[in-house]
């Protein structure tokens, strides 16, 4: 099972803040989300790596999607 | 030029005497305003002196953007030599006083002198006074505002002071608004120690600009290209407190006097317990995304709240209730402390007493001992007297080993990322022109989305870049930088606005020269106000070099000393400063301070 967590305006688009999703086979994270999904200015981290919305998803693995910030 | 009122007013409170003077279109073009002025000002003027003493100069300094009917256009920019760290101390402050001092015909304020009993400053329009105020002298910042605008109308622009700047805790700030604030690095110590309580500014002339009627539309534009974008709505809900739970994800949620990066408690007190205990909101004049949130606090009063201080006086204390965070920022603001300093006080004396270092039992979120240290701090006794000079000298009065932990850079405490596992944001902090702060370059959003544990030369490239955006530009304009990334407000539009109402053109490379001009005069100060000032004034805590977190995604991992020493070194080249972090004669003459350079180095 991959996991989704999805924070700040991104879990509203998403509608959730964690999801999580049974998969057959790896698919490119891009599919697994809302469309139109912010292309600029968010952060991607799969398995703690730097991904892209492009990457392939597989079960088993975790996946962080945030905004860039500006810091208070 | 258009677009400034082109006058200076400086007001000599030992003798009462007020002028009013030029301010050459040359320093308008170079400087811009803001922390340009500032600085400036600083230079010429202020020269090796206490700077509590009546020989400081406190400057309160609008930019030409300032006021104006444009995005977040609410600041002004407080600076003086700084009580707390003995260098260049600055800080911005959101409030209607900015937008009355452009009104009333002024683009700064220049006070120096000491009176001789407390005093307020008034200023409308031609007309500047000082007048005796002992009756609020003493009072914190919400009474003494409320006093005052029982006296000057609601409306009028009000710069305060509360009990901390008045007893010279150099932790103190500028208030304005019951809860606004500005200046860390002592800048309510500065203004104490001239007897300074108050200014009010009522203005009631216009800004004359080069085309109204197209910063008029260009304003109106920008109002909406905010409130069009995708992140605007969730930014309404949680403001800054977003970064609460997205630091705590990154491992970067200032815990235990920064030991940690995670708490235990965070989903208790994060953005979506903020929405939901929110009563109200607060903000900057001119803005249409402002940021302060208020809830009810402990007392069952209204405090406003943003990620700092919830950062600094909850996990950074071990503290879970945010109600009760809400009271020691309230207590914090009236008064006049900094929150963050405050909280990394407290912090530093919870880890001494848990290390045995100090006799007195101040345990990890001990609500009732963190209320009594606030007044204590505030008046620099008891427990107190060991932190309101901020931890840099406390730790150098006990030290044991506390220098290690006392998290500041240059004096100026951190602000809330801990950055075990983000050496580019250490470099930011370690590189902030007024000590750690996260104003000028706050690159660890960057840094997580791209690289996050490299030290290569393109992390300190792009940290120079935003220090230029940040610290540069956004200072002087004087505007706020939360649009630009929180709604990805474009940067084009700054440009923009600064032909219409100046009527010159200029490109962002213009403006990036324009911050390393302020940059560079900010750095010849330091060195000139501080001898042996260098590179060692460069580092971050030790603690993050040594001590590795124990918990969450930066578990086991600390800065590497050597490759952040290369990155500084970087930093210094890019910089065109000396391998001791210098700026060279070459590097001043380019940027049209040869003047400067001839006083450094003969």
């Amino acid at each position: 099972m991959a996991e989704l967590k999805f924070f700040g305006y991104l879990a509203d688009l998403v509608g959730t803040r964690k999801k999580e999703v049974n998969l057959e086979k790896p698919i490119p994270l891009r599919e697994m989300l809302p469309s139109p999904f912010p292309e600029t200015n968010i952060i991607i981290l799969i398995n703690e790596k730097v991904g892209g919305l492009d990457s392939l998803i597989q079960d088993e693995d975790s996946v962080v999607l945030m905004p860039i910030l500006s810091g208070g | 030029m258009k677009g400034y009122a082109g006058k200076l007013l400086r007001v000599n409170l030992s003798n009462g005497q007020v002028s009013k003077e030029e301010i050459p279109d040359s320093t308008q073009r170079d400087f811009l305003g803001g922390r340009g002025f500032a600085i400036k000002l600083l230079w010429d003027e202020v020269k090796h002196i206490d700077p509590l003493s009546e020989k400081n100069k406190i400057i309160f300094s609008t930019g030409p953007l300032t006021g104006q009917s444009l995005p977040s256009s609410g600041k002004m920019v407080i600076a003086s030599k700084s009580p707390l760290t003995g260098g260049y101390g600055d800080g911005n402050i959101g409030t209607m006083a900015s937008v009355h001092l452009r009104k009333a015909g002024y683009d700064v304020v220049v006070v120096e002198g000491k009176s001789e009993k407390p005093c307020t400053l008034l200023i409308e329009d031609e007309n500047v006074k000082m007048v005796e105020s002992p009756e609020l002298w003493g009072k914190d910042t919400f009474k003494a505002q409320d006093l005052l605008e029982k006296k000057h109308g609601k409306n009028s622009g009000i710069l305060l002071i509360g009990p901390a700047g008045e007893n010279l805790i150099p932790i103190s700030t500028v208030m304005s608004q019951r809860g606004r604030a500005g200046g860390r690095p002592g800048m309510g110590a500065v203004m104490g120690s001239k007897h300074l309580k108050a200014i009010v500014i009522k203005g009631t002339g216009n800004i004359s600009n080069f085309d109204d009627a197209k910063l008029r539309e260009l304003g109106k534009k920008g109002y909406e290209e905010i409130k069009g974008n995708e992140s605007y709505e969730f930014w309404m809900k949680q403001g800054t407190m977003q970064a609460f739970e997205w630091s705590n994800e990154n491992g970067c949620l200032p815990t235990f006097n920064y030991r940690e990066g995670v708490f235990e408690f965070s989903k208790e007190m994060d953005g979506y317990v903020l929405d939901q205990l929110h009563v109200g909101r607060k903000g900057c004049p001119m803005c249409n995304m402002q940021c302060g949130h208020i809830i009810k606090d402990s007392n069952n009063q209204e405090a406003e709240l943003d990620y700092e201080n919830v950062g600094m006086l909850g996990p950074n204390i071990g503290l879970k209730s945010l109600p009760q965070v809400a009271l020691l920022n309230r207590m914090a603001d009236e008064w006049g402390l900094d929150t963050i300093s405050l909280g990394s006080g407290i912090g530093f004396l919870m880890e001494a007493s848990e290390k045995g270092l100090i006799p007195e039992k101040v345990k990890w979120g001990n609500f009732e001992a963190a209320q009594k240290l606030v007044q204590e701090i505030g008046k620099g006794e008891g427990l107190g007297k060991l932190v309101c000079r901020g931890v840099k000298a406390a730790s150098e009065s006990l030290g044991k080993g506390s220098q290690r932990w006392a998290m500041h850079v240059k004096g100026l405490e951190i602000s809330a990322y801990n950055c075990h596992g983000c050496p580019g944001m250490a470099l930011s902090f370690g590189t902030s022109p007024i000590g750690a702060h996260h104003k000028d370059a706050w690159i660890i959003s960057w840094e997580i989305a791209n690289d996050r544990f490299s030290y290569n030369k393109s992390k300190v490239e792009k940290l120079i870049e935003f220090q230029r955006i940040r610290g540069g530009f956004f200072e002087s304009a004087t505007v706020c930088r939360l649009p630009w990334v929180e709604v990805s407000f474009g940067l084009h539009w700054y440009p923009e606005y600064l032909e219409a109402i100046t009527g010159e053109k200029r490109t962002w490379e213009d403006l990036y020269q324009l911050g390393d001009r302020n940059y560079n005069l900010i750095r010849a100060f330091w060195k000139r106000e501080i001898p042996e000032f260098g590179r060692k004034w460069d580092y971050p805590p030790d603690r993050w070099f040594e001590e590795a977190q124990s918990q969450g995604k930066v578990k086991g991992i600390k800065v590497d000393r050597e490759k952040y020493d290369q990155m500084l070194s970087w930093y210094y080249e890019l910089r065109g400063w000396d391998q001791n972090g210098i700026p060279l004669k070459e590097t001043l003459d380019r940027l049209g301070l040869k003047e400067v350079s001839k006083e450094m180095m003969g």
